[in-house]
């Protein structure tokens, strides 16, 4: 476990380190950061606050959250693919899978910086906009924040090593990501609530993970809700990650064996 | 013998991906196969330096791979110090590789950050990586630029930071792939002779070798291995490999210019003539004696001025394994 966490550490501080050696690029994203939220909050200006499924939310509160959340779920789609491809192209994944660490903790840990600065691009998100922009938080449970934040983090990790197991296996682009992520940014009621939409389809927004770690990051963080209030939406995120990450990690050592059998991970 | 590699029946084929064209003109044509490997075995001795040589394509860079646990073999079993390669992590403590490429660094961060990295990746503890850095950069005579970027490195000290990056965990066994490739002819004398001083005399590493450069296998290794189409061709000290294919003994002769035809126990190869002089260079059969040469010369009149021994050199022998095997073939 020292090991691992010793491990994770290194490829943190390592894409830290090359994260600050852009310094203009990060002090632009943080300028960049504040452009956005002005601009969703005044664009939510127009936006009736009586909504049917804002639930008392204001709109800019409600944006602001399904958007934070929202990036923070592409990254775990996205970036252990983009992550290995990235170090094949730079030439880093050959001389990382010499070392005696499991391919497996190469592939995973390559992602970990991404989560970091995701969870770190959150609290900028909601600092920003409580400073400059008035965000009110109503949080009365912080163990069901802690939880519903904890549980999107690891069943979106479950999708996002079997999107990267597929693209492993297939070494071709990836079905699971193109159609998570369109479905998540049009029924996960990450922009407008899913009541908006004709009521054939709001059923279908159940099946989309984020919608469900929407409800509890809103509930806690901006309503005020309870644990107990609460307890459903964090029993179907449990479920999701019992069932997403073993399976994600199942299918990442198939695909890694397969990998290194025909060589496709340090042939390219 | 102790043996440090022992490769046996290596095979290796991969399967050309199929572009999306050829996926749908052809959709039940099967993938192209290449054959990499077609069944090498090696067996490198403990402290040995084991040139690895072959053309491009030879399979060189796969067997690497294939000895480095990077690539599964399809057929054929690899025991690094005895240990199987099937214990992945075990085999990775004993091995080293130092790669050509400049770009397996973070060209970003400095050479200290990068091995920082590596380090943890190497199982090696908080405490011990500061330490055993410093003193990897002082071998490799890399302190005094440890802390800037990696970008602004020439490709000789890249090449010395790579020598470190493959020493950090101390592995008794190094695979070196080109690693003179990018470098000046001063650069590359100086990592040849640090190989050779400090890593195979002094601190006893094995290393297998693999590079295009005949004249550094020449020089650097004590066996070496020819490697062609996926099989190896010839193995054998360097001595050996370039005496192959040959039988007697040659000698180039400078004699004073007559028009007479040159006779006795020898078979004449080539002759020019030079600054007023004949060079003739011939062949003495095996079990003719150098003194039987001379003295037919001498009794036919022949004023010979110089003699000497002409060494088979590793770049003919590698050129008459590659046709002779090609023509079996």
């Amino acid at each position: 476990m020292i090991r691992l966490l010793s491990k994770l550490y290194a490829f943190i501080r390592r894409d830290f380190l090359s994260m600050i050696s852009y310094r203009l690029a990060f002090l632009l994203q943080v300028v960049g950061m504040f452009f956005s939220i002005a601009a969703f909050y005044f664009l939510t200006k127009m936006m009736d606050p009586e909504s049917e499924g804002l639930d008392g939310i204001r709109p800019f509160e409600y944006l602001l959250v399904g958007l934070a959340f929202l990036s923070y779920f592409s990254t775990a789609l996205y970036a252990f693919a983009a992550k290995i491809r990235q170090e094949q192209m730079m030439g880093t994944l050959e001389a990382m899978l010499v070392t005696p660490t499991p391919t497996s903790i190469v592939i995973f840990a390559s992602a970990a910086w991404d989560f970091t600065w995701g969870a770190v691009r959150i609290f900028l998100y909601l600092l920003i906009a409580k400073l400059a922009f008035g965000l009110e938080l109503h949080v009365n449970s912080l163990l069901a924040l802690a939880l519903g934040v904890v549980l999107t983090l690891l069943s979106s990790t479950g999708i996002g090593i079997l999107s990267a197991s597929f693209i492993l296996y297939f070494t071709r682009g990836d079905p699971i990501n193109f159609l998570l992520s369109g479905a998540t940014t049009f029924l996960g009621s990450v922009f407008f609530p899913v009541e908006q939409l004709p009521q054939w389809l709001q059923g279908f927004s159940k099946l989309v993970p984020l919608s469900w770690s929407l409800r509890v990051v809103r509930g806690s963080l901006l309503q005020g809700k309870s644990l107990g209030e609460l307890r459903t939406e964090l029993l179907v995120l449990t479920g999701l990650t019992v069932v997403l990450l073993p399976v994600g990690l199942w299918a990442s050592r198939f695909a890694i064996r397969k990998a290194k059998r025909e060589g496709s991970l340090v042939q390219y | 013998m102790n043996l440090a590699i022992d490769a046996s029946g290596i095979e290796k084929t991969f399967t050309k991906k199929k572009s999306i064209g050829e996926l749908l003109r052809h959709p039940l044509r099967p993938a192209e196969r290449v054959q990499a490997l077609k069944g090498v075995d090696l067996q490198i001795r403990q402290g040995e330096i084991f040139g690895l040589l072959g053309p491009n394509g030879a399979g060189k860079t796969t067997l690497l791979k294939v000895l480095s646990c990077l690539i599964l073999p399809d057929k054929g079993r690899v025991r690094i110090l005895g240990i199987d390669t099937v214990h992945e992590t075990q085999v990775k403590r004993l091995l080293g590789l130092v790669h050509s490429d400049e770009r397996s660094f973070y060209w970003r961060l400095s050479a200290r950050e990068n091995l920082r990295f590596f380090a943890r990746l190497y199982d090696l503890s908080g405490s011990a990586i500061d330490s055993r850095i410093d003193e990897l950069l002082e071998r490799v005579d890399m302190t005094e630029p440890a802390d800037r970027p990696f970008s602004g490195y020439s490709s000789g000290m890249k090449q010395r930071v790579a020598i470190a990056r493959a020493l950090l965990h101390d592995p008794p066994i190094l695979l070196m792939d080109e690693p003179t490739r990018s470098l000046d002819p001063v650069t590359a004398q100086k990592l040849r002779d640090y190989v050779l001083e400090k890593l195979k005399r002094r601190d006893g590493k094995t290393i297998l070798l693999a590079t295009h450069n005949l004249r550094e296998a020449e020089t650097m290794a004590d066996r070496v291995a020819i490697l062609a189409s996926g099989t190896v061709q010839e193995v054998g000290t360097v001595d050996e490999v370039r005496r192959w294919g040959l039988s007697g003994e040659r000698f180039t002769l400078e004699i004073e210019a007559t028009g007479d035809t040159l006779r006795g126990p020898f078979e004449v190869l080539s002759e020019e003539r030079v600054d007023g002089r004949r060079r003739v260079t011939v062949l003495i059969a095996e079990g003719q004696g150098f003194e039987d040469m001379l003295r037919s010369l001498l009794a036919s009149g022949v004023r010979v001025r110089s003699c000497d021994r002409v060494e088979p050199d590793l770049e003919a022998a590698f050129g008459r394994i590659l046709k002779n095997k090609g023509s079996e073939a």
